[in-house]
């Protein structure tokens, strides 16, 4: 709490909320592109069903306003990690099956690979802001790579894709959630009620 | 400078070499070798190798430490830095490495001679990287979604060595691979990078001697961003006609950066930009309206944007759009001007309105017509006249007075405000003063003094003026707190302009004051043609014309005549160019002259042609100073000759004019026709004894006493003409006649005893004596000439006609000498006088018969009636008269019969049938 009463920290937050919100901007119209590329060049239906992304939490929860700083926080922590590890699952798959051939696609990948990256490094910062640190990554293994056919792992990708759009939508408005000023609580927001 | 790999292959070289002696001497191995193998030396630094013997060559050879000599190349290095460590191993130092070159040799002498090298290194001598500075970067976005970081650094100095740049970056969790620079070592461009993370960014430098590494950058690529300008620019016009409003799109997205922008534009063919203030464009948006435009009017419009907050770097401007403005209602009327012309009727004028289209920002739109009102300002109660033109100009005939003309331009959207043009009658105002120019940057400037009334504006008219073209009037307005201002339009150099100041009041107008102007004056394009109008003995006057305006360039400031002799001096006269003609004076006579002229404008002069003259010989009434005396002198001695001859005309008429014999005292007094015989040569010789007559003598008796003409006085004529009818063959001796030797011109009147000499006729066949000398009985003399030359009696015979009807007149041309009358006939020859002769009748050659007998015709007539009876016996001899008289006296002049041709008559005068022949 320390780090966070002082006014570099609470400066340090805020540049790093502000950007984490213009972050999952970005990553959402590029995921948006993405999306479009991806179901193009996979041969996928748009409008196709997929199933929930084991291992990533989804994006919509109940009662989300009553949730608090650290819970928003680890929640995305957890769902960007999940993400960065599906994506480097889904560009491994992609220079596997596709080499160099799809360029175009496989750096739209790796750049949104990479937000995914920076964006869990300013929830990582917030969480140290927060005196509590990030937790880590051993704590919460990726999931172990199934054994798909290749459609299925289309699908799974397209369904990666979706849920990190819906996620980047999320993450934009629980980090402006936590920019704003908590009622009798000053700068700082009642993080440590979070569990 | 120092290259590796040269280093390298030089002590290669050096080794190969050495064992090649070592082969040849029987070696099979180095005698020894350096420390340390090849180094790289910092430049500046110390150095020292060590040079160690192998122990075999000691016991071989006997070589030692202290025989080692070191080199650099060829160069012994000094023994001072020699250190001499044990028997086997010798030192060099060297205190700066950058007296070291490559190789560096070990030697030694072998048996207290001969240098023979042992080993040899190469040296390799650089400097360490400098830290690298100044390192920045920016962002290009080349694509959407594409946004390349170039960074760029000062790669400090040179090392010598090879040296790699590295650009490094990296996440505080994450690291990226190195950009390594390509062919260059100041800059690199990482391909991709992300926004809204923090990138620590350096560049580190190593080669052989260290490494080094530039401060590190940390930022957000999204701060040094230069974006992608606007695209597909779009410019439409509003409803207001002062505004357009532009849309574009940006090729960032909204997500990543919130833009603000710069909006600029200009008119076409303007090259000045105007720029939209940046506080109304300096939030996100894709369009704008910019407002203050001028109606009808195309822009053009460019955009660039950047971050909002003014973090990074603004885009380039975008392609340009154009768009028009709408258009608007005239912003005010059309300057008016008017020229008059008087001259072809004096109660009429001819009024030419003209008026200047409205520039583009005062129409507003395309002007449809002119709407022209004139008023007439005497006459109140007549109506104004109005006039709709397309044109710009209007030529109306107006009756003299005060007239105010109104003008309006119409557009499609309304009308201009009115301009009005007073045309007073008379132009009584107060006039400008002083008018005057200068070429100034260009363009001529027109300045004056204004009157000291209010002006309303002033109107400035001006033309070119030229041989070749009439004077096209152009004007300006300019308004009435100026006193000066620049033509508007296209002054041309060496031109001449004619320039008018007019000053306009709210109630009449003032006299036009004019000058006349050059923007720029050149030396005339010829020179006067010079030529004498007179030329005297020492003075010639010469005359030219002007040079004409197209010829002139400039002002003609003065003419200078140049005129020179052959071989004399030039001599320049300036001249006052308002003249044509100048007379030189104090010229030599006689003299040959080349005379040339030069006009002069500010600029410089121009010969024109040569022109020579030569003077005259004498001065104007010298000729006449000098022949007027001698004539008035020769006419003295003329006079006084001729009073000399006369005063001594008896001496000279003694010396000249001998005295004739007396006639009377003559021998042939007492000749006898009947002695024909006598009648020969040597008759007369005894008739001139003395000789006074070399060859011819003429004695003519006047027969013009008619009155003492009586029947005896004829008779001897009868006997005569008996004595000649029967002696014709005495007669026939006598060679023709002449004028002057016919028997009338031999008739004498020898009553006064006077005795005349004709003395144009010098040849004379005979001499007749018809008067008996006082009272004597007449008798007919015959003086037979020795001449041969033909009588001319066809002479005589027109004689004798044309002078039938006066008798007087007859006589005075045959008698000549006869009181001395009409003596000019006495040289008219004989011939002109027969072509006077004309067809006559036989009576009026009967009273011509008459009248060479008596030439008294009264008494005559009667004669002849009775000599007509009485020739009647001589037909013979008549007859052949006639027919030889028939003959045209031409003919008889030209070919005169021969004396044996001739009739043997003494006068063969023409006397038809029935006419009557004196002998």
């Amino acid at each position: 709490m320390a780090a966070a009463d002082s006014p570099s920290a609470a400066l340090r937050r805020r540049d790093l909320c502000s950007r984490g919100i213009r972050l999952a901007g970005k990553m959402r119209s590029d995921v948006v592109d993405l999306l479009d590329t991806y179901v193009e060049r996979q041969g996928l239906d748009a409008s196709a069903s997929v199933a929930a992304v084991e291992g990533v939490p989804a994006a919509a929860v109940e009662r989300w306003d009553e949730q608090t700083g650290t819970q928003r926080l680890l929640e995305n922590l957890a769902a960007y990690r999940a993400f960065r590890v599906l994506l480097s699952q889904m560009l491994e798959e992609h220079r596997e099956q596709l080499g160099e051939a799809d360029a175009a696609l496989g750096r739209a990948l790796a750049s949104v690979l990479l937000q995914v990256s920076a964006f869990a490094y300013h929830l990582e910062e917030l969480l140290r802001l927060e005196s509590r640190g990030p937790p880590s990554e051993e704590g919460a293994p990726p999931p172990p790579a199934p054994h798909l056919g290749l459609f299925e792992r289309k699908l799974r990708g397209l369904g990666v894709l979706r849920e990190l759009a819906q996620w980047a939508v999320r993450s934009a408005r629980d980090l402006r959630q936590l920019t704003k000023p908590s009622p009798g609580s000053g700068s700082a927001p009642s993080w440590a009620e979070s569990p | 400078m120092f290259s590796g790999w040269n280093w390298v292959a030089y002590g290669l070289y050096l080794l190969l070499n050495f064992c090649s002696l070592e082969v040849s001497g029987g070696l099979v191995q180095s005698c020894g070798h350096i420390i340390p193998e090849s180094p790289v030396l910092a430049l500046g630094s110390n150095f020292t190798a060590l040079c160690i013997l192998n122990e075999s060559c000691l016991d071989f050879g006997n070589i030692y430490a202290n025989q080692i000599i070191w080199k650099i190349k060829n160069r012994v290095v000094p023994k001072e830095q020699y250190r001499e460590i044990n028997r086997t191993v010798s030192s060099v130092t060297f205190n700066d490495t950058s007296s070291l070159a490559t190789p560096l040799t070990c030697n030694i002498l072998a048996d207290g001679q001969i240098e023979q090298n042992i080993y040899g290194i190469a040296v390799t001598v650089g400097l360490p990287p400098e830290k690298p500075k100044n390192l920045s970067c920016i962002v290009h976005q080349v694509l959407k979604l594409t946004y390349p970081m170039t960074c760029t650094w000062n790669p400090g100095r040179h090392t010598f060595l090879d040296t790699h740049f590295r650009l490094k970056y990296r996440w505080p969790q994450e690291n990226f691979p190195d950009c390594i620079p390509k062919d260059v070592n100041n800059s690199c461009t990482i391909p991709d990078v992300q926004f809204f993370v923090n990138l620590e960014v350096w560049v580190e430098a190593a080669n052989a001697l260290g490494k080094a590494e530039s401060d590190p950058l940390v930022l957000d690529p999204i701060e040094i961003v230069k974006p992608l300008p606007p695209h597909n620019l779009s410019v439409n016009s509003g409803i207001l006609p002062t505004v357009l409003k532009i849309s574009w799109e940006n090729r960032i997205s909204g997500s990543v950066m919130k833009l603000k922008f710069n909006i600029r534009y200009r008119t076409i063919g303007d090259t000045n930009w105007m720029q939209v203030p940046p506080e109304d464009t300096a939030s996100p948006r894709t369009s704008f309206s910019v407002q203050g435009l001028r109606p009808y009017t195309e822009y053009v419009f460019s955009i660039r944007c950047m971050k909002e907050d003014g973090v990074g770097y603004w885009s380039d401007w975008s392609e340009e759009k154009t768009g028009i403005t709408t258009e608007d209602k005239p912003s005010k009327g059309p300057p008016i001007w008017r020229i008059i012309d008087a001259s072809r009727s004096p109660a009429f004028w001819t009024v030419r309105l003209m008026w200047k289209a409205l520039e583009p920002f005062e129409a507003n739109g395309i002007i449809l017509q002119y709407e022209v009102t004139v008023r007439a300002k005497s006459s109140l109660s007549s109506p104004p006249e109005k006039y709709n033109v397309n044109t710009t100009n209007l030529i109306l005939k107006l009756p003299n007075g005060t007239y105010e003309v109104t003008l309006i331009a119409h557009n499609r959207v309304g009308a201009s405000p009115p301009s009005v043009l007073l045309i007073p009658a008379t132009n009584s105002k107060a006039p400008v003063k002083n008018v005057r120019t200068l070429p100034k940057d260009g363009k001529l400037w027109v300045g004056w003094t204004a009157p000291n009334s209010y002006v309303l504006k002033y109107v400035i008219e001006w033309c070119l003026v030229s041989n070749s073209s009439d004077c096209v009037i152009e004007w300006q307005n300019e308004p009435g707190n100026v006193q000066g201002t620049y033509l508007k339009g296209d002054i041309k150099p060496f031109k001449c302009y004619l320039i008018t100041v007019y000053s306009l009041y709210a109630d009449g107008q003032g006299s036009g004051q004019s000058v006349k102007a050059y923007l720029q004056q050149d030396r005339p394009s010829k020179g006067p043609t010079v030529q004498t109008k007179k030329v005297g003995k020492a003075e010639a006057v010469l005359t030219w014309n002007h040079l004409t305006v197209d010829e002139q360039n400039g002002f003609i400031r003065s003419y200078t005549i140049f005129y020179k002799t052959v071989d004399g001096n030039e001599t320049a006269v300036t001249v006052d160019p308002s003249e044509t003609e100048y007379t030189l004076s104090s010229l030599t006579s006689d003299t040959l002259y080349t005379v040339r002229m030069m006009a002069y404008t500010d600029e410089g002069g121009r010969s024109g042609p040569d022109f020579t003259f030569t003077t005259q010989k004498f001065g104007k009434g010298e000729i006449e100073a000098i022949v007027v005396p001698v004539c008035l002198a020769f006419l003295l001695i003329v006079l006084l000759g001729v009073l000399f001859c006369f005063n001594k005309r008896d001496l000279i008429k003694k010396h000249i004019w001998p005295i004739v014999p007396d006639p009377s005292k003559s021998n042939i007094a007492q000749w006898s026709p009947q002695v024909p015989a006598k009648h020969n040569f040597s008759s007369k010789d005894q008739m001139y004894p003395e000789g006074s007559f070399t060859d011819v003598s003429v004695v003519e008796i006047e027969a013009d006493d008619k009155k003492s003409f009586s029947e005896q006085d004829l008779k001897p004529f009868d006997l005569l003409k008996k004595e000649k009818s029967t002696s014709e063959g005495h007669s026939s001796g006598i060679g023709g006649s002449s004028c002057m030797s016919s028997p009338r011109q031999s008739v004498s009147d020898s009553d006064e005893g006077e005795t005349t000499q004709n003395t144009s006729s010098t040849v004379q066949y005979s001499t007749v004596v018809l008067n008996g000398y006082r009272d004597q009985t007449p008798v007919q003399v015959f003086s037979r000439s020795e001449s041969t030359q033909p009588l001319l009696d066809s002479e005589e015979r027109s004689e004798d006609h044309s002078g039938g009807g006066d008798g007087t007149s007859q006589r005075q041309q045959y008698f000549k000498q006869n009181g001395g009358q009409d003596e000019t006939n006495t040289d008219r020859p004989c011939f002109e006088r027969t072509k006077q002769i004309t067809p006559t009748n036989e009576g009026d050659l009967v009273g011509f018969a008459q009248l060479q007998i008596s030439g008294e015709s009264s008494q005559l007539l009667g004669l002849g009636l009775e000599k007509n009876t009485q020739e009647a016996a001589l037909p013979d001899v008549l007859q052949a008269s006639i027919e030889g008289q028939t003959v045209r006296p031409g003919t008889v002049e030209g070919n005169p019969p021969s004396a044996d041709e001739m009739p043997k008559s003494y006068l063969p005068q023409t006397v038809r049938q029935g006419g009557y022949m004196p002998q």
